[in-house]
């Protein structure tokens, strides 16, 4: 038994050898065929447009072919994967082809595979020997040249690699502002990402694989930013994009993001794109508007635990505010806070005296209040003359310094959410960003978006580590879907999921103390999860 | 000592029976409450001789393994393979299929009971599946699917189907239905996930638990539960054969 074990180690050492000369080397470019063949293996479309049907058992159960394409159980590298007993088989050329033959687990055996008798398995469901193939291999019915293209495509099966993957380098994109008001924000994004890949590379970068950093400028409107993001990832031959700056235009980024199957890390945003559907690419670090709305509610209803007394949410209309009132509803229906009254206004006809006459005779005692910091002083003040001062909750970001100049009968009523603060740095993590602003000499302006750029890099990086040396996009996503409380240093720890595509779920909050003019914090993390 | 200890599993036996919890529902038909077993009716088997037996707890006389205490039903199986089980009366035979009374979300999000809303009364068939499974489940689904196109005007008015996710925490509502979309599923036809210690309560009770996900298997519970007939079938068999099962299932009295 051990004896014939030894040959066998010995005869498939050979064949090995035997094969070393033949091995084909990873490549990146598909040519445009194998590209129509990987649509076909992904997906079981025809980018042709002609329909593709799988049928099952005895033929009697069609599917389309969207509903069961090969990598569905074959997995995105052609391996197999297992499930239910049911252990699909390695697809990839090498093994189908072995001048021996294959033989599987369950005994069946067969002499090498053809490109004919590839679609005889695939049409017929019999493999070279004439034997049926396991029953839950669907059969396929696709035109002569979806054939053809996914048969070019099974040859090359997992020994292509995603664009920007090459033997030495990997290639990143960032997609900065350069002009006006923002471009401060963009030179310091580029000046906190180039260091810190920098330093990836100045340590063997990532398993041997320097990071090259691309750069990407905004537009004017985000269609024309759009487009030139798409034409940047398809040049530049981007593997993935960190911290984009895509405020303003959140969506057409996501949605290309979707379209061209590119990881993005921590884009910089206030509103991040987490509906139904999810978009599985884009990962966002931070709670945006909605969610830290959630997360006042939240705080509201365990610091003021009144079931009855309701609240009154005042909203500009449009989009932007739509969506937190949304969340504001559906967290107070979880946490039963009472009875909800919205009010909109307009921006351009604002009348706070109006509308603080019609909320104070609401007789409610909380406000969420979802315009700007000036509205809401002007609201306050006018309150303030009616003797009504509500208990005020705002997210952070839509305020300024002009909060410390409400009136004093709102002293420690004011709260306001922030998806971070300094209360999650750890002294390791500041230390090391130090280190590295000292050794780069990074400007001292726009701290927060420095942080958050680092904070992306990093959880990028990671996730990099985690996928190992053979690396593709949807490793990279599995991996980061896999992230636990991650933690950076510099914010709060990060968590993804299958469903989860915001990092730090919840915010903190804080009080204004309107005598000495400072904020005070009142809570620790408040979780939205 | 193994005396002792048996005496203590006896003990503890007891004490889950009696501890049953009231929501749960037997599921043969006209249920006389599950009693008690009575100390004269305890039988003692060798793990690996089912042939020895015995009334009191010892050594089996062939391998010298200590007994167990068996319930004198056990060696039926609880839930009969897709032949028929016996169709007279005893009510035994079926009576170790409970099925709790979880609440569950089906995939519009609406909350249920498992057992009042969804089986009481009813002849149905389940399935388990989870949505990022790709290998089993388009192709179980597939199967469902066609089960419910041969069903025809049955489906919803004699019988209902159910998918019950077996990865709660990642299949929510949403999820189940994109992926019910996929198959154009049909009325009748309910998706199943929930809080997960209710889902995994509700899996053991069904006998589909398993530690990893991607180890579960593709059966098929087909059950009536008005006269408490309930078998299993492979998942992956062909349409065909599980509208042979349902049928049975339907027509049993």
């Amino acid at each position: 038994m051990i004896c014939l074990a030894i040959l066998a180690t010995l005869f498939m050492a050979l064949q090995n050898g035997g094969r070393a000369s033949v091995h084909t080397p990873f490549q990146n470019n598909l040519t445009p065929q194998e590209k129509r063949g990987r649509q076909i293996y992904m997906q079981g479309t025809s980018s042709s447009g002609r329909e593709i049907l799988a049928y099952l058992g005895d033929a009697s159960l069609e599917v389309p072919g969207s509903a069961m394409p090969c990598s569905n159980c074959h997995g995105l590298n052609g391996e197999g994967k297992p499930e239910g007993g049911v252990i699909p088989t390695n697809l990839t050329w090498e093994y189908l082809t072995k001048p021996y033959g294959v033989t599987h687990p369950s005994g069946r055996k067969h002499p090498p595979y053809t490109e004919r008798a590839l679609e005889l398995a695939l049409t017929r469901g019999l493999d070279p020997a004439g034997n049926k193939l396991m029953n839950v291999m669907p059969r396929y019915q696709m035109s002569r040249e979806d054939m053809a293209d996914l048969i070019a495509y099974l040859k090359r099966l997992g020994l292509d690699r995603d664009p920007g993957v090459a033997d030495d380098h990997l290639t990143i994109g960032i997609l900065i502002p350069v002009r006006g008001d923002l471009a401060g924000i963009g030179q310091a994004v580029k000046a906190v990402t180039t260091a810190f890949f920098d330093e990836v590379n100045s340590q063997g970068g990532i398993y041997n694989r320097r990071v090259e950093l691309k750069f990407v400028e905004t537009a004017a409107t985000p269609a024309a930013t759009s487009a030139n993001v798409k034409s940047f990832i398809q040049d530049e031959h981007i593997f993935a994009m960190t911290s984009a700056f895509t405020a303003g235009a959140d969506k057409e980024i996501a949605a290309l993001m979707a379209e061209l199957e590119v990881p993005l890390v921590g884009p910089l945003t206030l509103f991040p794109q987490v509906g139904h559907p999810l978009n599985r690419q884009v990962f966002y670090l931070l709670s945006g508007i909605d969610e830290q709305s959630r997360a006042l509610v939240n705080f509201a209803s365990q610091k003021f635990p009144d079931k009855k007394a309701g609240a009154l949410i005042v909203h500009p209309e449009g989009e932007l505010a739509a969506g937190a009132v949304g969340a504001i509803k559906d967290q107070c229906q979880k946490n039963s806070c009472g009875s909800l009254e919205t009010f909109s206004y307009r921006r351009a006809d604002f009348n706070a005296p109006a509308l603080a006459r019609e909320l104070s005779q609401k007789s409610k005692n909380v406000v969420f209040f979802l315009g700007k910091g000036d509205e809401a002083l002007a609201l306050m003040r006018e309150a303030d003359k009616l003797r009504w001062s509500p208990l005020l909750y705002l997210p952070g970001a839509a305020i300024g310094k002009e909060m410390f100049d409400a009136p004093l009968s709102f002293n420690q009523k004011i709260f306001l959410s922030f998806p971070t603060s300094p209360a999650a740095q750890t002294a390791e993590g500041i230390e090391s960003f130090r280190a590295l602003a000292a050794k780069y000499k990074l400007p001292a302006d726009h701290p927060a978006t420095q942080l958050s750029a680092y904070s992306a890099a990093k959880i990028l990086v990671e996730g990099l580590k985690r996928v190992g040396k053979e690396v593709s996009r949807e490793k990279l996503i599995a991996v980061l879907e896999g992230l636990y409380e991650y933690g950076t240093g510099l914010m709060p720890a990060v968590t993804y999921g299958p469903n989860r595509r915001i990092g730090a779920m919840g915010a903190y909050v804080v009080t204004i103390d309107l005598e000495k003019k400072q904020f005070a914090p009142v809570s620790s993390w408040v979780k939205t999860n | 000592m193994p005396t002792k200890l048996i005496f203590k599993f006896t003990l503890a036996a007891f004490m889950t029976l009696a501890l049953m919890p009231s929501d749960c529902c037997l599921v043969a038909a006209g249920q006389v409450q599950r009693k008690a077993p009575n100390r004269r009716t305890m039988r003692y088997a060798c793990p690996m001789h089912p042939e020895v037996a015995a009334k009191k707890p010892g050594k089996c006389s062939k391998c010298g393994m200590a007994l167990r205490l068996v319930n004198h039903k056990a060696n039926e199986p609880v839930v009969a393979s897709s032949t028929p089980g016996p169709a007279t009366g005893d009510i035994a035979s079926a009576s170790s299929v409970r099925i709790p009374d979880a609440t569950v979300y089906n995939q519009n999000g609406r909350r249920l009971n498992f057992y009042t809303d969804l089986v009481k009364g009813k002849v149905i068939a389940i399935n388990f599946i989870f949505t990022t499974c790709t290998t089993i489940c388009p192709p179980l689904t597939a199967t469902f699917r066609r089960v419910q196109q041969e069903l025809g005007e049955h489906m919803g008015r004699d019988v209902w189907l159910i998918s019950i996710s077996v990865d709660p925490t990642i299949d929510t509502p949403e999820r189940l239905f994109d992926f019910a979309a996929q198959f154009k599923t049909g009325p009748g036809w309910t998706f199943v996930t929930g809080d997960k210690g209710e889902i995994d309560s509700l899996l053991q009770a069904l006998g589909a638990a398993v530690a990893n996900k991607n180890d579960h298997t593709p059966m098929i519970l087909v059950g009536n539960d008005a006269t408490g007939y309930w078998t299993r079938t492979y998942g992956l068999s062909s349409p065909a054969t599980l509208v042979k099962v349902i049928t049975e299932a339907m027509d049993h009295k």
